[in-house]
């Protein structure tokens, strides 16, 4: 049975309706990507899963459990975290009180594991979180996200707005938090970045999934790859 | 030496400025939270001062305990107007929404209805006239300081000003439910992917504004020795005029503008008649608009 399984999910806001039947599945210790340009829907599917939208139709399966309708701070308590596309940290707060709002209920207990992974934020415990450049407040966001012990981290379009240095040690990052038993689905336009960590991928067009299979696979085939993915995989 | 009367008068406006204080931040602690304003926290202070007068005359108990059930009632009042005039417009839950100009709008108007319906309901309930409270209640003892005379009172509404202020800070920076108030203040979007229960919270941040508004309100009471429907109105904009020159959401920037207010008006009445006192505030309120729009103390500070 898959960690996170999403079945017909429809969402509206008000009259008009932005998903229309998503079916995705992310495995126990699995990577999944969800591929496509601006405005096919990636965001409101990760902020549905969230909790910050309710869906009109559909379930969403964490461990068996339907979630859909849950409150967000419900669905954190499971351990379902995310690093939401714009960061969305406390920028008007300390990187530390930051990180410490992310432990909610297990507080500091992961501060040491996270600290090691992202070094920087370490230096900057006491800095307010709005001074940090880009990715560092990208850091900040899936270091507070990890805080809270998730069995599954969403990360949407992490690399928004990064450059391709700090993109890639973002990534390295994710290969080696998912290396510690943690399951993770990612929204990205950067195909390439997502596709090489990612074991499965799917493309989004128009409030649905239109292709679905191994990464390997999406990246080989030069038509998909022309058609959804820019032409520039490789 | 300054003439005694200065200190006086000092003393008068400093105990006036702690009150404004205390007004002032539950109406920036609100402010700050979500954004709105909430224009029935004058009556919260009235009602506060009210439920006191009942308590006392129904059971006559220690001040303490007076106190203590205000505070608590308090908290219950916030509660209630959080639900009846905030909650029903907070429908949706994506930061377009959670601060909407529609829900700043909506709300103005619905806090603003409660307090008539609440400020028309105690003159039905109570007639419009100021009501004593009992003489052995009143915080106003003499108490000799050199050439300046003050009242317990003054002793007392700063010593709970002090306290509260105090726990408020201490609440803010070392608590989980502070920690939550200030994250949701930051960013209430943020705040749900985090985890935060955001509609607890700002319950919470109801009732801890609401708390200190009628915790005024009886001891302006005691103080005074006598309280009155519309007795919330003027300090209420006082202390609305505090927060925004305080720069809206800064609670220690809406603190000392209210202490400044209270100053103000104090030594304002020595030259001018205690009729003209309010113009300070309001001159206050004008200057700042044109000339500091941001506040005091600068924008780009931690909300709350």
């Amino acid at each position: 049975m898959s960690l996170l399984e999403i079945r017909g999910l429809t969402v509206a806001m008000g009259l008009q309706e932005i998903l229309h039947g998503v079916d995705l599945a992310v495995p126990e210790r699995g990577i999944v990507a969800v591929l496509g340009s601006n405005g096919v829907g990636k965001t409101t599917l990760m902020r549905a899963i969230s909790g910050i939208y309710s869906p009109k139709a559909g379930s969403i399966l964490f461990r068996g459990e339907d979630i859909a309708r849950m409150k967000s701070h419900e669905i954190v308590a499971r351990g379902l975290l995310q690093a939401p596309e714009g960061r969305q940290i406390f920028a008007s707060m300390t990187v530390l009180e930051n990180l410490v709002i992310g432990g909610g209920r297990h507080g500091l207990a992961e501060l040491d594991r996270v600290m090691a992974l992202f070094p920087v934020l370490g230096q900057r415990r006491g800095q307010m979180a709005g001074s940090l450049s880009g990715g560092e407040q990208q850091m900040l966001c899936i270091a507070r996200a990890l805080m809270a012990r998730p069995s599954i981290l969403l990360l949407d379009e992490p690399s928004l707005g990064l450059a391709p240095k700090v993109v890639k040690s973002i990534f390295d990052l994710l290969a080696q938090i998912r290396s510690e038993g943690l399951s993770i689905l990612i929204v990205e336009q950067n195909a390439k970045a997502a596709l090489r960590i990612a074991d499965r991928a799917a493309v989004m067009e128009g409030g649905r999934i239109v292709i679905e299979g191994p990464s390997a696979d999406l990246a080989g085939d030069p038509r998909i790859v022309e058609a959804y993915l820019g032409g520039h995989v490789h | 030496m300054i003439d005694p009367y200065y200190l006086q008068q000092l003393a008068i406006g400093l105990s006036q400025g702690v009150i404004y204080a205390l007004m002032a931040i539950g109406f920036t602690l609100i402010f700050g939270v979500l954004n709105v304003v909430n224009f029935a926290h004058g009556e919260v202070y009235t009602v506060g001062a009210f439920a006191g007068l009942l308590l006392i005359t129904a059971f006559a108990p220690p001040f303490l305990v007076v106190l203590f059930a205000v505070l608590a009632f308090g908290a219950a009042l916030g509660f209630g107007l959080e639900r009846i005039a905030f909650k029903p417009f907070r429908r949706f839950s994506d930061e377009a929404s959670l601060k909407s100009r529609a829900m700043r709008e909506s709300t103005l108007m619905s806090s603003l209805a409660v307090s008539i319906v609440v400020r028309e309901g105690l003159e039905i309930g109570f007639g419009s006239q100021m009501q004593t409270l009992p003489f052995d209640y009143l915080i106003n003892k003499p108490i000799e300081l050199g050439p300046v005379t003050i009242v317990t009172g003054d002793v007392i509404i700063f010593a709970v000003a002090a306290v509260m202020l105090g726990g408020l800070q201490y609440l803010l920076k070392r608590t989980r439910i502070g920690l939550s108030i200030r994250a949701v203040s930051a960013n209430p979007l943020g705040a749900k992917y985090v985890g935060i229960d955001t509609d607890r919270t700002i319950i919470t941040t109801f009732a801890l504004g609401s708390m200190m508004g009628a915790g005024a309100g009886i001891l302006v009471g005691l103080y005074y020795g006598a309280i009155f429907p519309a007795m919330g109105f003027v300090p209420g904009i006082k202390a609305f005029v505090a927060m925004v020159m305080g720069g809206l959401s800064s609670i220690p920037g809406a603190v000392v503008c209210a202490l400044l207010l209270g100053l103000s008006e104090g030594l304002a009445t020595t030259f001018i008649s205690s009729n003209w006192a309010d113009m300070v505030a309001y001159g206050f309120l004008i200057v700042t608009l044109i000339f500091f729009p941001q506040g005091l103390f600068g924008a780009g500070r931690e909300r709350v």
